[in-house]
């Protein structure tokens, strides 16, 4: 990315659990429509990382700035904050109470006052584009782990997001659901969207991230576009993961 | 888990037979009731023109007591998780103190005890009682409900910007009603049969005309038949009642 414009920027960011560091002076920027993917060994404090960018973990030290807002300046509304962050989790986080229409609606017309008209022809073009619309009318719990997992990116989009972050979207998924869900992901990717993933699929780090973040024990040890890092990673330990895994 | 209480068994949805217990004990009770009132019309049928005021009384501080407490409830339940100390202590307290002193003795408190300093019309004492107490027993159950809910369901409404209060209204509570509704229906159904309590307190309720009767009629036999009957039946009704609401929000998997 050549335009410099950082969306997120995290400064020497520390988190503790317990006496675990489970982030150790984490220092990142995401640029406007960035796709940056965040890969390591479990444990690495991947997941912990992408929580943070929108607070749901809160941080010991250090800064975050998510479109201009710092997370833990108490004058900023950490809920107005949060409705231009998408989040998707590996475990879907469906509300099983709500069909698939209103799992997307819920959010948009509480909180951003849509009409009902609004919300739901803007849910039903977010669930064509996920593909899923003809299951707008059933519960959570009558979809396939990967409908699930696409409606669950549409229920975040539907608050029009300005950045999407993902927690390992695919890791509860059936091998052969992947595919579905990563297609959706390539899908917004292409449309622009600022994205930032944890994943174990390389393939899609490969084909679209703009660049690979790697981590371990609470740090990032490398940072580079997909090309250069999985051909000539120079760090040992990133070398050991990929070796593991590829 | 096991949990056992003192509230009528809500019959399992699948206990659908003929012979069910719920079906033997409704009809076995009616059929009673009737062939009593049929056979010997005194003093049985006497007795059944007597008690349908007290009925209503029942029914009264019942309806009355179950909204209270309910929202007694749902106040302690969201207290007890809260993470606000003050908040938490003082719901905690609050069950603690409650669940360690018998209904009858919350009663004859608020009754008699505090009659010292407030009048409180017979009525108004006996649905704070019963409202203070099962307030306490409510809040367990919404406490345990709210906690069954997944922590994710919070953290994906808090994501999508929903603040405390409007995750609790929109996405757990909705969800924790379903889980809580088996118990809290239990807690109605034992509210009920321990509004008897109050006819200790000049509340003419249903077991207060009983010994109303008996006392003049001296047919204790045949007035506390009658009486254990009608008791009989209306939890039987409401048990009923609570297994209905249970199908209906049984809709999602």
């Amino acid at each position: 990315m050549v335009e410099l414009n950082p969306i997120i920027v995290m400064e020497d960011v520390c988190k503790f659990f317990g006496s675990l560091r489970a982030l150790n002076h984490v220092s990142m920027s995401v640029q406007t429509g960035e796709k940056v993917v965040i890969i390591g060994p479990s444990g690495s404090g991947k997941s912990t990382l992408l929580r943070t960018i929108n607070r749901l973990e809160e941080i010991d030290s250090g800064r975050i700035v998510v479109n201009g807002f710092d997370l833990h300046d108490r004058r900023n509304d950490i809920n107005k904050i949060r409705m231009e962050v998408g989040m998707v989790f590996q475990s879907f986080n469906l509300f099983p109470h709500k069909t698939v229409l209103q799992n997307l609606t819920l959010a948009p017309s509480k909180l951003k006052h849509l009409s009902r008209n609004d919300a739901e022809s803007m849910a039903l073009g977010l669930l064509e584009k996920v593909g899923i619309q003809e299951k707008a009318g059933a519960y959570p719990s009558q979809l396939s782990g990967g409908q699930q997992q696409r409606v669950a990116i549409a229920r975040a989009l539907a608050m029009s997001p300005k950045i999407m972050l993902f927690d390992e979207p695919t890791s509860a998924l059936d091998p052969e659901m992947i595919g579905e869900v990563l297609d959706v992901m390539v899908n917004l990717a292409r449309e622009g969207m600022t994205m930032v993933v944890v994943t174990h699929e390389m393939g899609f780090a490969r084909e679209v991230a703009d660049r690979v973040v790697f981590m371990d024990m609470g740090e990032i040890l490398e940072e580079a576009p997909p090309q250069q890092f999985f051909q000539e990673s120079s760090h040992p330990r990133a070398q050991r993961f990929l070796s593991q895994i590829l | 888990m096991i949990e056992i209480s003192d509230g009528a068994a809500i019959p399992s949805r699948k206990d659908v037979g003929l012979f069910s217990a719920w079906r033997i004990a409704f009809a076995g009770a009616i059929l009673i009731l009737v062939y009593l009132a049929v056979s010997k019309p005194d003093p049985y049928f006497k007795i059944l023109r007597f008690i349908p005021d007290g009925i209503l009384v029942t029914f009264q501080v019942t309806l009355c007591s179950i909204f209270f407490s309910l929202v007694l409830g749902l106040i302690t339940g969201l207290g007890r998780i809260s993470r606000n100390r003050f908040i938490n202590s003082v719901a905690s307290i609050y069950v603690e103190v409650v669940r360690g002193i018998p209904l009858l003795v919350q009663l004859f408190y608020i009754y008699y005890a505090l009659g010292r300093f407030v009048r409180l019309p017979d009525m108004v004492a006996a649905v704070i009682a019963m409202s203070l107490c099962y307030g306490a027993y409510m809040g367990e159950v919404f406490r345990a409900g709210i906690e069954s809910i997944h922590k994710g369901q919070t953290e994906a409404a808090r994501s999508l910007g929903f603040n405390t209060a409007q995750t609790m209204r929109y996405v757990i509570v909705p969800q924790a009603w379903r889980t809580i509704l088996p118990p809290v229906g239990n807690e109605f159904i034992a509210l009920l049969k321990d509004t008897s309590l109050v006819s200790i307190l000049a509340v003419a309720d249903m077991l207060r005309r009983g010994r109303e009767f008996a006392a003049e009629s001296f047919a204790y036999f045949e007035t506390y038949t009658v009486i254990a009957l009608v008791y009989l039946i209306i939890t039987l009704m409401l048990s009923k009642l609570v297994s209905l609401l249970e199908e209906r929000y049984s809709h999602y998997g």
